[in-house]
């Protein structure tokens, strides 16, 4: 038996210190690029675009290039009649909220970003906004939903899409006003995980809001069986039964509520049922479920850049190969809440650290309207820097397809309720 | 009174639900001597295989129910001696390696699905979803009577296996004593084959049952796991007959509960039954257990 001995070899370090060499050279290019494109806005996207959420990510990340394409091809940002370019530099959380936070530092130091468009979930949101604050840098939520994001008070974070309770609870009112004869008592079901314990929190206390009467909140394990749930829901009898979950629990509830030949008058859930997986696995048995969605491309909103809720649709639709859904249009939104704060703030590129500041207050102070709807971020409250502005949309399963069918202005169905009994 | 004969028609048939996965899950521990981690994994396949016969062949899913049989039998059959020479190696912890084991094959199985199918939410249609019977005030799903009715059936007929044939009678001997039964002239590796192979198999007919009752996705294994090994440790592991008064115990506790108090505390009314039981019978309810 030979013994092995790896001694050190001169030969090999200096032939491996070449190599080192070689490529880091080959890497600096880029950088000075990066450093060499003055007069420009920078900002960074810090989203999934690997791991779990690698869909959600890209669709994030598809949504804040369709705004830096459009504004770029107009020239750029207005700022004191001259216009600039927008460079987009990509961060990835790996879809884990430490990496996130990682990710987003290393935009802020090394490629000097003056704005952060923010992450697909809530929690690599949570994660970034202490980043944020510590280099009082400004980011825009084109996606996160969760209220625990706007608790927090958030001073360098702002929401384009309504946090996750205000829109389950807006939709009863919308549904009360919507369903003829009027619906009067709900019943509420969550699961009892975090993002479906908000929904189920948000239905619960939009009862009241809208008026209406709560007949029953049930907190489910993800693990239980619905059959004792539903029974006794059966023999409360409400009109409105609203679930808060994922598509696996909401397809569960639609199986078990029909193998017990129990149909509320209305059935309403959140979140999942645009997901054509839901309407896929149920079949007609789908048909007449009640969803909720903060967009979508038949709304009757405008803007300046995007046009029509419509053009913008069709747009992103060639650009990203399928229909935009509300994320990516509130990631798109993201960047003219960016423009139009820019604009008022009037300091051209690149901007100061206390420019950055600046830019945060004027975000602060946004007031606008978009094909996405009006965005105005709260001041105060639980949902402090969270755009609770806009309606949200009922939608309904009808013959497979989502359609709207609530508030009235953006309907483009009547909606059917009550619902008929089980064949 | 209408709900309470209700909830306890619920309980009964979620027990009889929970039977299906756990009764071959008990015969498997009884001979092997190993808790299957993969339970859930072979449930979900069987799941996966009736939506697949319904959706790609339009069949009815029950006709995805001998399939499941004789595709994951097979497969067990296959895995079966593996799982043996682990159990039976001369390494330090054989029980622990041999648990580590179908882990690992619970979380390839879980990760495969993921990869080859994704992770949408799929559904078994039977000619039996949705319907459901009123005898007087109480409604009876179908689809759950037919779970309990399969249960009956893998319990009798497990029943009249094990204890009415020359094959049962050898695989009884091995559950009690392996070395006695070698001696004998049984052939262990090939019976830990076979029995491996027939809770496989019954495992993943049960799974096509699940599909249709609930739903299926890669994810939700795990509890089928979690309730096998609940009723496994309630009914005393190793214990066929304490499996199916286990899982109705169970059931009936659940539906109780959810209605009665609240649906949040149903798992942990079931948790401190375990914890009780634990205490006060480690055998298990009937003390029959190992």
């Amino acid at each position: 038996m030979t013994l092995i001995h790896r001694s050190f070899s001169r030969r090999r370090f200096l032939g491996g210190s070449a190599l080192a060499v070689t490529a880091g050279a080959l890497g600096m290019p880029f950088v000075r690029t990066a450093r060499a494109q003055a007069a420009t806005f920078k900002a960074g996207v810090i989203t999934s675009l690997s791991g779990d959420n690698i869909l959600g990510g890209n669709l994030t990340k598809q949504g804040y290039d369709l705004w830096a394409e459009a504004i770029n091809a107009k020239g750029g940002v207005e700022v004191g009649g001259d216009r600039f370019k927008v460079d987009m530099f990509y961060g990835d959380d790996q879809s884990n909220p430490a990496t996130g936070a990682d990710a987003a530092e290393r935009l802020i130091v090394q490629n000097e970003v003056d704005v952060l468009f923010g992450p697909y979930t809530s929690g690599s949101t949570i994660a970034v906004q202490p980043i944020c604050q510590k280099y009082q840098v400004p980011m825009i939520s084109g996606s996160a939903e969760s209220p625990n994001v706007w608790k927090a008070k958030p001073e360098f974070n702002f929401g384009i899409i309504p946090s996750v309770d205000t829109t389950s609870g807006l939709s009863l009112g919308v549904l009360a006003k919507t369903s003829n004869p009027a619906a009067k008592t709900v019943a509420v079901i969550s699961v009892n995980e975090p993002f479906s314990k908000e929904t189920g929190e948000g239905f619960r206390d939009g009862v009241k809001a809208a008026g209406l009467d709560l007949v029953a909140y049930e907190l489910v394990p993800p693990e239980g069986d619905l059959t004792p749930v539903i029974s006794k829901i059966a023999a409360l009898k409400p009109d409105v039964l609203a679930v808060g979950g994922h598509e696996e629990i909401l397809i569960n509830v639609v199986k078990t509520s029909k193998s017990l030949n129990y149909r509320p008058k209305a059935l309403i859930m959140h979140y999942g049922i645009t997901n054509p997986a839901f309407a896929q696995a149920l079949g007609a048995d789908a048909d007449g479920v009640t969803g909720v969605v903060v967009w979508l491309p038949t709304v009757a909103y405008k803007d300046d850049l995007f046009g029509t809720a419509k053009e913008f649709s069709d747009m992103a639709t060639k650009k990203m190969g399928g229909e935009p859904d509300y994320t990516a249009a509130g990631c798109a939104a993201s960047g003219l809440v960016l423009g139009d704060a820019l604009k008022r703030l009037g300091k051209k590129p690149a901007l100061k650290p206390e420019d950055r500041v600046a830019l945060k207050d004027a975000i602060a102070e946004t007031d606008i309207q978009t094909f996405y709807g009006p965005i105005k971020f709260e001041k105060d409250g639980p949902h402090y820097h969270d755009n609770v502005q806009p309606v949200p949309v009922l939608v309904q399963i009808q013959g497979g397809k989502v359609v709207a069918v609530g508030p009235k202005e953006a309907a483009a169905a009547d909606y059917i309720y009550p619902l008929p009994a089980w064949k | 009174m209408d709900l309470f004969l209700q909830t306890l028609l619920n309980g009964l048939l979620i027990g009889g639900v929970i039977a299906t996965f756990t009764i071959a899950f008990q015969l498997t521990f009884g001979v092997l001597h190993v808790i299957d981690f993969a339970v859930g994994g072979w449930v979900v396949l069987g799941g996966y295989l009736g939506y697949y016969v319904t959706a790609l062949l339009g069949l009815d899913g029950f006709a995805a129910i001998p399939l499941a049989f004789v595709l994951f039998g097979a497969l067990g059959y296959l895995i079966g001696p593996v799982l043996y020479n682990v159990r039976n190696s001369r390494t330090a912890r054989p029980e622990l390696m041999a648990l580590a084991l179908t882990f690992g094959l619970f979380t390839l199985l879980r990760g495969g699905m993921l990869t080859a199918w994704g992770f949408n939410t799929r559904n078994v249609t039977t000619f039996l979803s949705g319907e459901s019977l009123a005898v007087g005030p109480v409604i009876v799903p179908l689809i759950r009577v037919a779970a309990a009715v399969f249960a009956a059936a893998i319990a009798g007929g497990l029943f009249l296996f094990l204890y009415r044939t020359r094959y049962g009678l050898a695989i009884r001997a091995t559950a009690e004593n392996c070395h006695n039964a070698a001696l004998m002239g049984v052939n262990i590796r090939r019976l830990s084959a076979n029995v491996y192979g027939l809770y496989a198999g019954i495992t993943a007919m049960a799974g096509v049952l699940m599909g249709a009752i609930y739903s299926v996705n890669p994810e939700v294994g795990l509890r089928y796991t979690l309730f096998a090994f609940f009723v496994a440790v309630l009914a005393g592991l190793g214990s066929v007959g304490g499996a199916v008064a286990a899982a109705l115990m169970l059931g009936v506790i659940e539906a109780f509960v959810s209605t009665y108090v609240g649906s949040s505390y149903s798992l942990l009314a079931i948790f401190a039954t375990l914890f009780v039981v634990l205490l006060v019978s480690p055998k298990g309810i009937l003390r029959r257990g190992l």
